[in-house]
């Protein structure tokens, strides 16, 4: 070999050791920790840590709601947490995921459809009005004016009535126990009406609220600029100056921008990223635990005409295997659930469901009867872990006499074809956001009121039934055995049928910031204890 | 005369083409699965917000209005509004099309200065081992994947500690200093890709004049290696290279999708990007549009070009064989 072609190979080599050298030391196995640093906390900010720096956070995806940056209209998760840093809501979900006071410091409930809110009396919005019983009566009728996806979570509300100065009642036509829950998130939140209604403010463009951050800068899908709000309580303790968010879709790129610094926070969404970043030396990984879970939807309506029969759609409910996909897909740092999300207090245990035997032999039986099955499996792009799943689940499909056809697409095109009038799958994957109470989710399974469901599920006035007590059982034994008995029916009917909990993969630098962090998140809201993050 | 009507020609064959794109790309985009109703407002919307929502972005007028309405507005400077951010598309291309533009051009520089004479040198070192290195390395800068350098490089630097942060994009307005060193591994990937396509057709153009009759003669008439490349191989060779550099710039000012998104640079692929995902149409109708004027002027530009250096491309219709 000439001496230039052996320098050639020599640099190669010395290139190729060097980047893997680097990547040598890290384990295999690393995942994403759940050591909590204190009960309820994966991570608690330290007061002696050097504040008062800008804070760089980085996230894979902006808000982009047809309603633009109005709370209200907000459907989905970063959405509520993007919109939450400048609104608060009354009442607030604690590390775990309890109910506690934010706008409204206290309640009282004379009866089980009357709930009367003391109001703080030093909120104030951050164009430095305070925030009076009118915003909030105000603000809870314009919810329920003008329906969105969350006026369906708030319940019957009858009336809502400014009842003192600081003071508002709200009546429910009947008893509805996950009303404070549905309180608890940005979709309620506490708008300055008058402004509003003047025509001063228009909150689709501009977002003026009670919460610690102003948002003074936004292009979209690219970068956020917040600034304190000057009237916030927290404004003076607040450990950093200013809050910017980066929209960087690439995850490999976020995780490099926390290896090098030029990121405080990240979101990570896959656990891989754990085992990137394990030499890291200044990074911190870690899993926070979600109520949202993946479920599988099994086309009852549209699908193969053989998924018309419950015993077929019972067959591969049960042919599933939540510990692989457990496993595989997710390192083990999830659990299975029912219709109800697991870790919730009342939930049923995924273990106790019929699908939950995981008789291989009976279900082979059944899709035997029907003399197999082909079925395509639609999941989205934008979420990896989705093709995980479908990996496994054709894995187990497989062993029954189900070949599944797994089909990766864009979101467009898996809404037109799952949410799409007729619906043109067979079975699809995604995901639900799994709130702070355990009846909040139950409403999907009812197909007459979510809509989306109704192209793919019947759905069944039994579960109806057991949707409607879900609501009005107060919480304790009762609700847990109704939402036993709920998540049993679901799982037999198998259309749609709950898998593994979501959880979130997060990382920071430890050089920049010191951050504190619930171990589980009721609304997807990774920054939900922002006031207490301290930035250099 | 001959000239100017070869020129009219490949002007109003250039003008039918873009007519023929423009109705392909509205009615493509619009034939894809999935609407920005679906998309933004999710399966949980309730129908009065679907109508609402349709009626506010103009979708529930007929497709052949749609069309027009979109093409006077691009007539006119105006490409529409975004369905997300209600952002003036018009002003969003003023944005980030100087951002694409820079890597486009930073990308080229780069690929002049490098490709042309790594390619000479291939040609004229054809038969030793550094002609063997020149399309061995010329083999692997064209067949390695754009993503797959990114992301090596992305991970190296970050690893590394090369001093060069990745994703951390500022406008020039705003940063000088960060906007160009944001740009330093994006141009650096493209590059690597751009070079080894320009090294690999300057050595075949070349290869393929050296061995022409009146180079040979150069040779037997003792003229020295400098001036046969001068004189004889550079003009000859020009138009095969031309041909590709000006393919290159198109590609590049369209947009660099994966590089653009992996380096989180907010220039024109990204931006298309994130259109495409969400249905926005008057950004994708207009970003695809915009990078066929920018091919279709980049190769009329180049043939007009060409034939200024080599008047045998007029009698063979354009094309030497």
């Amino acid at each position: 070999m000439h001496t230039a072609a052996r320098a050639g190979v020599a640099m190669s080599a010395i290139a190729v050791l060097a980047l893997t050298g680097c990547a040598a030391g890290a384990s295999p196995d690393a995942e994403p920790t759940q050591e909590e640093a204190a009960p309820g906390f994966l991570a608690v900010a330290d007061d002696a840590f050097d504040g008062g720096g800008d804070l760089v956070v980085q996230v894979d995806y902006d808000t982009a709601e047809a309603s633009g940056l109005d709370p209200q209209g907000a459907a989905t998760a970063r959405s509520w947490m993007l919109e939450g840093l400048s609104y608060e809501t009354l009442t607030t979900i604690d590390e775990n995921l309890d109910v506690a006071p934010s706008l409204a410091t206290s309640w009282e409930t004379p009866s089980d459809t009357e709930y009367v809110f003391t109001l703080a009396d030093d909120a104030v919005f951050s164009n430095g009005r305070p925030m009076t019983a009118a915003d909030v009566a105000g603000s809870l009728q314009r919810l329920i004016d003008t329906p969105t996806t969350w006026t369906g979570q708030l319940g019957p509300i009858a009336s809502v009535e400014v009842t003192g100065d600081l003071e508002v009642t709200v009546t429910l036509l009947e008893p509805y126990a996950p009303f404070l829950a549905a309180l608890a998130n940005t979709p309620a939140a506490i708008l300055p009406m008058a402004e509003i209604e003047s025509g001063e403010i228009d909150i689709t463009t501009e977002m003026v609220g009670t919460g610690p951050l102003v948002a003074t800068a936004h292009r979209q899908d690219e970068e956020w600029t917040f600034e304190p709000n000057e009237h916030h309580p927290d404004a003076a303790s607040l450990g950093f100056s200013t809050l910017t968010i980066d929209i960087v879709g690439d995850e490999a790129t976020r995780a490099a921008a926390l290896r090098d610094g030029s990121a405080d926070f990240a979101v990570l969404n896959s656990i891989d990223s754990a085992e990137l970043l394990a030499n890291a030396q200044d990074v911190s990984v870690v899993g926070q635990k979600n109520t949202d879970f993946h479920y599988l939807m099994i086309n009852s309506l549209t699908g193969d005409e053989a998924l018309q029969d419950e015993d077929v759609r019972f067959a591969i409910n049960s042919a599933i295997d939540r510990d692989a996909i457990n496993e595989l897909a997710f390192g083990g740092s999830t659990a299975a659930t029912g219709v109800t999300p697991a870790g919730l207090p009342d939930s049923c245990v995924a273990e106790d469901l019929p699908s939950a035997a995981h008789d291989v032999a009976a279900a082979k039986a059944v899709i035997d009867e029907v003399g197999g099955l082909e079925l395509d499996l639609v999941v989205y792009t934008d979420e990896p872990v989705l093709a995980q799943i479908a990996q496994v689940m054709q894995q187990n499909l497989a062993e029954i006499g189900v070949t599944v056809d797994i089909q990766q697409v864009d979101y467009a095109t898996y809404s037109d074809q799952v949410y799409g009038s007729p619906a043109t799958f067979d079975l699809a994957l995604s995901w639900f956001a799994g709130y702070a109470d355990p009846a909040m989710v139950t409403t999907w399974w009812n197909p007459e009121v979510a809509g989306f469901s109704a192209v793919f599920m019947k759905g069944s006035d039994e579960l109806d039934g057991l949707i409607a007590d879900g609501y009005s059982t107060e919480p304790g034994a009762d609700r847990a055995a109704v939402f036993e008995n709920l998540c049993a029916v679901a799982d037999e009917q198998s259309e749609m049928v709950p898998l593994v909990l979501r959880p979130s993969t997060i990382g920071w630098n430890t050089e920049s910031l010191s951050p504190t962090l619930s171990s589980d998140e009721g609304y997807g809201n990774f920054l939900r204890y922002i006031t207490q993050f301290r930035a250099s | 005369m001959a000239v100017a009507l070869w020129s009219l020609r490949r002007i109003g064959a250039a003008l039918v083409t873009l007519v023929v794109v423009s109705v392909l790309i509205f009615a493509s985009v619009r034939l894809m699965p999935g609407d920005y109703i679906d998309l933004v407002l999710g399966p949980l919307a309730t129908e009065a917000q679907r109508a609402q929502a349709v009626a506010e972005s103009g979708l529930d007028d007929p497709v052949v209005a749609q069309y027009f309405h979109w093409l006077f507005g691009v007539l006119t400077g105006d490409l529409g509004y975004s369905f997300v951010s209600n952002v003036s598309v018009t002003d969003e291309f003023a944005a980030r099309l100087p951002v694409t533009a820079m890597i486009a051009l930073l990308t080229i520089v780069v690929t002049l200065l490098v490709g042309i004479p790594l390619g000479f040198f291939a040609a004229l070192r054809s038969e030793g081992s550094a002609g063997a290195v020149g399309r061995i390395v010329s083999a692997l800068g064209i067949s390695i994947p754009e993503f797959l350098l990114a992301g090596v490089v992305v991970f190296a630097v970050s690893t590394l500690g090369l001093g060069v942060s990745v994703g951390r994009f500022a406008p020039f307005a705003v940063d000088p200093a960060r906007f160009f060193g944001a740009l330093v591994l994006p141009v650096t990937v493209l590059a690597v890709g751009c070079v080894a396509v320009v090294a690999r057709n300057t050595r075949d153009a070349v290869m393929n004049v050296l061995v022409e009759p009146h180079v040979q003669a150069a040779v037997a008439r003792g003229e020295t290696p400098w001036f046969i490349i001068r004189h004889h191989v550079l003009r000859n060779a020009a138009a095969p290279i031309l041909t590709i550099v000006g393919a290159l710039i198109a590609v590049l000012l369209g947009g660099t999708v994966i590089v653009e998104f992996v380096f989180n640079i907010p220039g024109m692929g990204s931006y298309l990007q994130t259109a495409l995902g969400r249905r926005d149409y008057a950004i994708v109708q207009s970003a695809v549009l915009l990078a066929a004027i920018v091919f279709i002027v980049a190769s009329l530009l180049v043939d007009l070009i060409a034939n200024a250096l080599d008047p045998r491309l007029r009698l063979t219709g354009g094309s030497r064989r």
